[in-house]
């Protein structure tokens, strides 16, 4: 037994990578008690800043899990079957990205083990209400969809197959599975827009725009979150296995998403205000000249919508696999840097409420240490997870058939074989 | 895979489902910007600017008769400006808007509508995601970050402790006192008139700058003011129709000081 234990404890890059991954997570599972011990009152969360780094990491990890909803609905929606094993990597990408946000949002509430609450008390009305409803139906979605994948496990095939069998025929439900999804997930990526879209107070959110702008934010970021961790885990372990010509293929459709996007977001931006509104053209100069700048300009426009946006639809650099890598992730972080941005530029502009025509004040915010930890645990958690997924679910496996199918196809060859 | 669905049946699911949900939105946007059910009394106050001195009594008897952690405020006094070179002063407790950005955003129904135009909140319901705070054109909601179990440094000087204390995590706000509202009615007082059935703070001011009563009472004092002087909202373009009117400061106030 402990000769066992010595034999798998030997020094691996996979140990050592799961050693990386726990020094954040035991941060972060300490920030997170000092959090629920001590209230919000140790993070630089203010009245004027009430929403910080955890809400960027909260809507990051869901714009970057849309891949699910947008490559579910092509599988199994439009029919393009070829690209299925991409779907399955997304829709465990999405349960990732989930958990992920809700854990955050755990963190992040002021009462966090009143949580259930939001499911109990509704006002239909509140944008919020809506998002959590479809957040927690979709995360069930998830689970379903996910289903087949854990049965995957071998462990769990050897010591429970009929379960697994069980939860391996959860495939068959695949499409109304992502009807479910398609309408839950464009309902809630929007509304996640419009949460901020609908607030008169802050002149800078206040726009319809936000919903489009977070919609396809999401479908740009999620497309590439997915089809970057395929690459990355293909890269480095043997566990993991892909069609390039798929990820190509998908690659260059991100390539064309980024155009729109950036159609959208340069609309948005520059046009958005020509003649000085209060609030409004402060948070745009937050962004274009201000302390958001170098976000906005370079973290944002150029290397998260211009540069990916020509390695993806150039072909040469293309199909060359270090380009489309560093495009995607090029993609993935200009979706953070929008969210982060869109958060703290609405919010560091601060309206005064005194009679005559409202004057602007900034307010000032930058995460605390706990903040960090906590944040970054939930973002090694959501490695760790994926990672467990290479490893041991065959999670990015396109050479892979699902035991369900293997089943059904192998009735016939037995028949006529006896 | 033997089970597939064609176009023509995600199109019917999907419109169902789209009609369904846009039918209930519709019903209770209808339902939200009516700004609640009316009752027979509708409370309001106004601020005379021009009566302020700023001493900050307002706020002091707010955090004793309301148990606030000495950390938060529910209601705020700020320079504002200059008249004549005579120092003017806002007090902004919460405006209980008639349209409320707070009330319209709550996701679990936390703040809601009384019937007396009182803009409420449930602690219990509420879960402290803080969209309230962030909605609100005022700044009238303050998070209470920590607990708040020490003395209340404004007990007793400044009055008893009339409700209890809220739990740490949730955004607080003025709500005009309304117990001693309900509790003076009760015992058949008029808010506005009797003192104890009065807000803590227009009973605190000293120069009476603060006024209390009935918009729905023609002989309310109140009603009377916004009646016959200008009167101000704030922010009133936003639409959010506040309870809170403001007499604003003019040099005629000052004329006889400084003459």
């Amino acid at each position: 037994m402990i000769k066992n234990l010595r034999a798998r404890l030997q020094p691996s890059p996979w140990l050592a990578w799961v050693a990386f991954l726990s020094i954040f997570l035991i941060a972060g599972v300490v920030g997170g008690v000092i959090v629920l011990w001590e209230g919000l009152s140790v993070t630089n969360l203010t009245d004027l800043i009430p929403w910080g780094l955890w809400i960027t990491i909260d809507l990051s990890s869901i714009a970057l899990a849309a891949g699910a909803f947008s490559l579910c609905a092509v599988v199994y929606l439009i029919g393009l079957k070829k690209y299925e094993p991409i779907a399955r990597t997304a829709t465990f990408v999405g349960l990732i990205g989930y958990s992920m946000a809700m854990l955050c949002l755990f963190m992040d509430i002021g009462r966090p083990f009143k949580f259930y609450q939001a499911f109990i008390y509704w006002n239909t009305h509140s944008l919020l209400w809506e998002v959590t409803m479809c957040v927690g139906l979709y995360f069930t979605v998830l689970l379903l969809e996910s289903m087949p994948i854990i049965a995957n496990w071998a462990w769990l095939r050897a010591r429970f197959p009929k379960l697994a069998a069980k939860m391996s025929r959860v495939h068959h439900y695949a499409p109304y599975l992502a009807i479910a999804g398609l309408f839950l997930s464009s309902l809630h990526q929007s509304s996640l827009g419009a949460a901020y879209g609908v607030l008169k107070s802050r002149p800078f959110w206040y726009k319809p725009e936000m919903s489009v702008l977070f919609m396809l934010s999401a479908i740009v970021g999620g497309i590439s979150m997915t089809l970057l961790a395929s690459m990355l885990a293909a890269r480095v372990t043997n566990k993991a296995k892909v069609k390039d010509e798929l990820i190509e293929k998908l690659s260059q459709f991100v390539g064309w998403a980024l155009v729109g996007y950036f159609y959208w977001r340069f609309w948005d931006t520059l046009s958005m205000t020509y003649t000085y509104e209060p609030g409004r053209t402060e948070g745009l100069h937050l962004l274009t000249k201000g302390p958001l700048a170098f976000n906005f300009w370079f973290g944002e426009i150029l290397l998260g919508i211009i540069i990916p946006m020509i390695l993806l639809l150039k072909t040469k650099t293309r199909a060359n696999r270090f380009w489309r890598m560093s495009a995607l992730l090029m993609v993935v972080g200009g979706v953070v840097a929008y969210r982060w941005n869109i958060n703290l530029s609405g919010a560091l502009v601060v309206l005064s409420y005194l009679p005559g025509q409202p004057t602007v004040s900034y307010a000032s915010y930058t995460p605390s240490l706990i903040e960090w930890m906590v944040g970054l645990g939930v973002i090694a958690y959501g490695f760790l997870a994926f990672s467990l997924g290479v490893r041991y679910l065959h999670v990015v496996d396109h050479d892979f058939v699902e035991y369900e199918h293997v089943e059904v196809g192998r009735k016939i060859p037995e028949a006529a074989s006896a | 895979m033997d089970k597939t669905i064609n176009r023509r049946d995600f199109l019917k699911i999907a419109a169902a489902g789209t009609a369904a949900i846009a039918g209930a939105q519709i019903i209770q946007s209808a339902e939200a910007s009516s700004g609640g059910e009316k009752g027979p009394h509708q409370w309001a106050m106004v601020i005379d600017q021009s009566k302020c001195i700023g001493c900050g009594h307002c706020t002091l008897a707010c955090q004793a008769h309301n148990d606030i952690s000495p950390e938060i405020s529910w209601n705020e006094v700020l320079p504002a400006g200059e008249v004549d070179n005579n120092p003017v002063y806002l007090a902004r407790p919460c405006m209980q808007c008639e349209n409320a950005p707070c009330v319209e955003v709550c996701m679990v129904g936390a703040s809601y509508y009384r019937p007396d135009g009182i803009v409420m909140m449930d602690y219990d319901k509420c879960i402290g995601c803080r969209y309230c705070e962030v909605a609100c054109p005022y700044q009238a909601r303050s998070f209470n970050w920590s607990t708040f179990d020490g003395d209340n440094p404004a007990v007793p000087e400044w009055g008893q402790p009339e409700v209890d204390r809220r739990p740490r995590g949730v955004p607080e706000k003025c709500s005009f006192c309304y117990q001693r509202i309900d509790r003076g009615m009760a015992v058949g007082l008029i808010p506005g008139v009797d003192d104890d059935a009065s807000p803590a703070c227009t009973v605190a001011c000293p120069t009476n700058a603060r006024i209390f009563g009935d918009l729905n009472d023609p002989e309310s004092e109140v009603s009377k003011i916004v009646r016959s002087q200008p009167t101000v909202r704030l922010r009133d373009e936003l639409g959010t129709a506040p309870r809170v009117y403001y007499v604003l400061a003019t040099p005629d106030d000052f004329a006889e000081t400084t003459s």
